[in-house]
């Protein structure tokens, strides 16, 4: 999966928790943090690190458990999506 | 939003309107003959009473909802102890507004009432370090310089008239306090909008919304009241009775649909 189309995934599971546009400058800031380039395909590790990041700050909104879940929704979301 | 948990936001209008209402048509019947100022000032203490005390209990359990290490869990603490203190000045002043119909100013009830404003500044320090930390954008240093200065100019405005009035000294440095403790409040207040903004109308959204705007009337009525006291408008007193009833509702359902976050 690409940059692009993870970012987009992420932005659709995490839009209802966080909203739309906090969702993909909060996720497109981590990219650019990790050195994920904006056209090339996103690896495991990478996702992963990217994962990490976001689940830290949805915890300050949501809560650990709360926060899990949705990530746990993310990950879901993109290995349907990359499964295709 | 379900009908149940509309009808408290049916209330909290009734009663802005209600105090309104009050100000625009103090003359009115319904001032006179059915709701004495007596009986509206025992209202609006109620009505504060329990939103600062329901706020500061929801508040807490956030704090308590959350785990040790989250960066929030220290600023609902803060707000929550915000709030106590808010609670704790209002119901200082309750025996007069109650049983006297009256509220005197200054009141060892102001004692709370600022002590409080270093709780609520330090509450919203926290939450924007950990929205910092946790990487959300945050503006620039320019923008943020921008902004010191837009409040600097702001406290000018607002406080050279308040401050030019005569008067006893207690009554004067207390009225100029406030409205300068909420412009020290404002600098952090805008700093969160620009996250709120981007959290839209999601669930977190909501929570910010709420609070945000709540302390947004919060400085409009103490800046109202302020302006109010120091040029002798205290006949406009119901406009600041419906600001303050309409902030502390706000911030304890900011404080409630967290809660609600947190439990679901």
């Amino acid at each position: 999966m690409t940059t692009r189309e993870t970012i987009d995934s992420v932005v659709k599971v995490l839009g209802p928790y966080i909203g739309e546009t906090m969702a993909r400058s909060a996720t497109e800031a981590h990219c650019q943090k990790l050195g994920i380039a904006d056209a090339s395909a996103v690896s495991t590790e990478q996702l992963e690190t990217l994962l990490g990041k976001l689940g830290g700050g949805l915890n300050i909104f949501l809560g650990r458990d709360k926060s899990k879940t949705a990530i746990g929704e993310v990950r879901d979301a993109i290995t349907r999506g990359a499964g295709r | 939003m379900s009908g149940a948990s509309k009808l408290p936001w049916m209330v909290v209008l009734l009663a802005v309107l209600l105090y309104v209402g009050w100000a625009i048509w103090p003359a009115s019947a319904l001032y006179n003959d059915v709701l004495s100022s007596h009986r509206m000032l025992a209202i609006a203490a109620v009505f504060k009473l329990a939103a600062l005390l329901l706020g500061s209990i929801w508040a807490f359990a956030c704090r308590d909802r959350l785990e040790t290490d989250n960066p929030a869990r220290p600023a609902w603490f803060l707000l929550s102890l915000g709030l106590l203190s808010t609670f704790a000045g209002q119901l200082s002043l309750a025996p007069f507004q109650l049983v006297l119909g009256q509220t005197p100013f200054p009141t060892p009830g102001d004692i709370f009432y600022v002590l409080a404003y270093p709780f609520l500044i330090a509450a919203l320090l926290v939450f924007l370090n950990a929205y910092r930390e946790a990487g959300l954008p945050m503006g620039s240093t320019a923008e943020r310089a921008l902004l010191l200065a837009g409040v600097g100019v702001i406290a000018l405005v607002i406080l050279r008239p308040v401050a030019a009035t005569a008067g006893p000294l207690l009554d004067r440095i207390l009225t100029i306090a406030y409205p300068a403790l909420d412009l020290v409040l404002l600098v952090p207040l805008v700093l969160l909008l620009r996250v709120a903004l981007r959290l839209g109308r999601s669930e977190a959204g909501e929570v910010w919304l709420l609070l945000l705007s709540g302390f947004v009337f919060l400085c409009a009525g103490d800046i109202c009241f302020a302006y109010f006291q120091s040029l002798g408008e205290e006949h406009l007193d119901p406009f600041v009775h419906a600001t303050f009833i309409l902030a502390y509702a706000l911030i304890a359902g900011g404080a409630h649909r967290q809660l609600r976050i947190l439990k679901s």
